[in-house]
Order: structure tokens, then C-alpha cells, then sequence
């Protein structure tokens, strides 16, 4: 309930402030897109396995981001950014997909 | 609930497996071992809620739905500064083809200054008839007359829906079929058949009016114009209606017209209007007698 409502409290803040993406950060966003997603769809997971825990939660998220990022950044300094890029939004993905595939187990029993 | 995920479980150092099974866990098992581990260290200190499990629940989430936002924002507001691009281009073009307006307006206007002066010192007599005749011929006036409307077009952009393609994965060259040499062939096989005055799209064509090709636009003296093109020719309506049925072009254009879907008709007209064709200058060729 509290991160439900903290989530829309997030969105609002968004759209109120309006923040520009420094450029240098740009390559970074999809990244901490999938990461965000990634954290939203383990935590909803792991809570109705009923173990969530608020600071793996946490720290999985902004772990997640920066490990990411700074393969990314590696992979910028050495000409495979796009291509490392790809290869953590699809680890990422893979695993939103199969936490949603988890969820959708409880949820409907199917 | 953690049955399922047993098997796969990461943390069980003591069995071996091999780098594959690793990857196909890594996959597989997308269950945070964190999550897991927690729960239980929570088990054994009794399960009760520490003081910054909501605070940083709520901030966790906070962030996420604050990184979801700007990146959402930041998606959408590049396409509409491609709008604006397009937008502020199309402005220029259309300001610049006001300007041009203007520009021929004020000619036009300076003209007939031109004439009336001259009219005045001239007089009237011989003299003036001259002149009068070959300003007429070579198109600084406008004119009035009957004669023969062409009416070429290109076949009609596919709409989304009609087609099995989306819109856009036609083919430019599907749809855009009409070059200059296509407007250049009826303007000169009416010039052939007779006609004394010719426009297209409004433009009158004089003895140095360009129709060129650029970027697949139709310049008619340097003013873009587009499909449909309407090509008129003042002259003895039943002779160039005639003539153009017969020719070549004509023929070449019925053709096209159900093989490639272009439209192409021509109609007689009673009384067709043209405007005056911009100032002829040489710049090469003189005189040779006075």
C-alpha cells in the first residue's frame, strides 16, 4: 500500500518538476528503466511470496542501476556501450518477464 | 511458496554445477536469492518490522516510479521537438512563398506603372499595336481565350487500412510517378498542336520558363508545384483537342493511366485564364538588327 502510493507520489513528482535528462546521462535511462521495472516486479513478487524485505528491496534497485550503468560506461569507454546495453536491457528483461510470470502463478493460480 | 524455486536455488554452494546450469538458473530463476535469505535472517530475529522498513519501501518506490516518469517524459518530448522542426520549416516555406507572392504582386503592379507610362508617352498608333502584340506574344500580359485544360495526376498515396501495407511502406517511386519530363511533354506537345499561351499549375510558361526536376519536385520557373498538375493551353479549342488526342503523348498517357493508375483527362474549355509570365531578360542573346 505504502509503495503503491509512494510510486504515484514518484509519477507526480515527475510530472510536476519536469526534469530534463542531462545528455551524458542519457545512454543510462533504459537501463535504469528496465532496473526500475526490474525492482517493481521482484518486490510485488517477493512480497506476495510474503518474504518482502524492504532493504533488499531498496538496495536491490539502486544496485542494479548503478552495476548496470557502470557496465555500461565500461562498455562506452571500450566501443561496445550499445551492445552491453542491449545485453543488461535483456537480462533484465528476461527476468521482469519471468517475476511477471511468477506473479501471474499467484495471482491466478494458472 | 519456495518449493518451486528450490531446485534452482544459487546459494547451495556445496552442489556443483556446471557454468551452463549456471546461465540456465540465471535465467530461469529470476527470484532474488536477497529476498530469501532476508526473509529467513528475519525469521530467526524474531519477525518483527524494523523502523525504516516502510520509510525505505516508500522511497524505494518513490524513486522508481520518479525514474519511469522522466524517462516517459523524456521519450515524449523528443518527438514533439520534431514537430516543432517540421513545423517551424513549414512556416519558413510557406513565409518565403509569401514573400515570393508579394514579390510578383509588386511586379505586376510595377508592369502595368510600365505600361500606362508608356502607353501615355507612345500614344496611341502603330507603335503601340507593336508592342502591345509582342508583349502578347511573349506572355507579359495576361490572357483570356478558349482552349484545352490537361489534367495529369499522380495515383493516390495508399490510406492505412485500404492496403494489406501500412502507410509508408509504399515505394516513393510507387506513387510518385510524374517527373518534369512528363509536364514538359504535354506543355510542348500543346506549344506543337498550336496553343498561343500555356500555364501549368497557374504558372504561365514564356519562351525561357524551366520545368525542372528536384528532389522529386516539378519546378516550373523555379516555383515548386505538385500533383495534380493542370496544364492549360489557349489556342483553337476544337484544333488542340484534336491535335492532342492524336499525338504521341496522349496516347503514352492513356496507357499509363490504367496500366499505373495516373490521371490523365483533357477537356475543352471556352474560357480559360492566364496570368502574365515573368519578365523575360536575356543575358546572352543580343540583337542583331535595331
Amino acid at each position: 500500500m505504502i509503495a503503491a502510493l509512494a510510486l504515484v507520489a514518484g509519477v507526480v513528482a515527475g510530472l510536476i518538476l519536469r526534469p530534463t535528462v542531462p545528455g551524458a546521462l542519457e545512454p543510462y535511462l533504459p537501463i535504469a528503466v528496465v532496473a526500475a521495472l526490474d525492482a517493481v516486479f521482484g518486490g510485488v513478487r517477493a512480497r506476495l511470496d510474503g518474504i518482502f524485505d524492504s532493504k533488499v528491496f531498496v538496495v536491490s534497485f539502486i544496485s542494479n542501476v548503478i552495476v548496470a550503468a557502470l557496465i555500461v560506461f565500461l562498455g562506452d569507454k571500450l566501443g561496445v556501450g550499445a551492445q552491453l546495453s542491449t545485453a543488461v536491457v535483456v537480462v533484465l528483461g528476461i527476468r521482469i518477464f519471468s517475476n511477471a510470470a511468477a506473479i501471474r502463478r499467484h495471482l491466478f493460480r494458472a | 511458496m519456495s518449493a518451486p524455486n528450490s531446485p534452482m536455488r544459487p546459494t547451495g554452494a556445496t552442489r556443483a554445477v556446471s557454468p551452463a546450469q549456471q546461465l540456465v538458473d540465471l535465467v530461469l530463476n529470476s527470484h532474488d536469492p536477497g529476498y530469501r535469505e532476508a526473509a529467513d535472517r528475519r525469521q530467526a530475529a524474531g519477525g518483527v518490522l524494523r523502523w525504516y522498513d516502510h520509510p525505505a519501501t516508500a522511497v524505494g518506490s518513490l524513486l522508481i516510479g520518479f525514474v519511469l516518469i522522466v524517462a516517459y517524459i523524456h521519450t515524449n518530448r523528443a518527438a514533439p521537438a520534431a514537430a516543432k522542426t517540421h513545423d517551424s520549416l513549414v512556416q519558413r516555406v510557406h513565409s518565403a512563398q509569401d514573400t515570393a507572392d508579394r514579390l510578383a504582386a509588386r511586379i505586376a503592379e510595377l508592369n502595368a506603372q510600365v505600361n500606362t507610362v508608356r502607353g501615355a508617352g507612345i500614344g496611341t498608333g502603330t507603335l503601340a499595336d507593336r508592342l502591345a502584340a509582342a508583349q502578347l506574344a511573349a506572355g507579359q500580359t495576361a490572357v483570356t481565350g478558349p482552349g484545352l485544360e490537361v489534367h495529369l495526376a499522380d495515383p493516390p498515396v495508399p490510406k492505412p487500412g485500404q492496403d494489406e501495407d501500412r502507410e509508408g511502406t509504399t515505394p516513393i517511386g510507387a506513387t510518385h510517378l510524374l517527373t518534369d519530363a512528363d509536364v514538359r511533354s504535354v506543355v510542348n506537345q500543346l506549344w506543337a498542336d498550336g496553343a498561343q499561351a500555356v500555364s501549368v499549375n497557374d504558372i504561365r510558361i514564356t519562351s525561357t520558363t524551366s520545368i525542372r526536376f528536384a528532389g522529386e519536385v516539378v519546378l516550373v520557373d523555379f516555383q515548386s508545384v505538385t500533383t495534380p498538375y493542370v496544364i492549360r493551353g489557349i489556342g483553337a479549342a476544337d484544333e488542340l483537342a484534336t491535335g492532342f488526342a492524336a499525338s504521341a503523348v496522349a496516347a503514352r498517357y492513356q496507357t499509363q493511366s490504367s496500366a499505373l493508375g495516373i490521371e490523365f483527362s483533357f477537356t475543352e474549355r471556352q474560357k480559360l485564364t492566364m496570368p502574365a509570365g515573368a519578365p523575360v531578360s536575356l543575358r546572352y542573346a543580343k540583337g542583331t538588327t535595331k
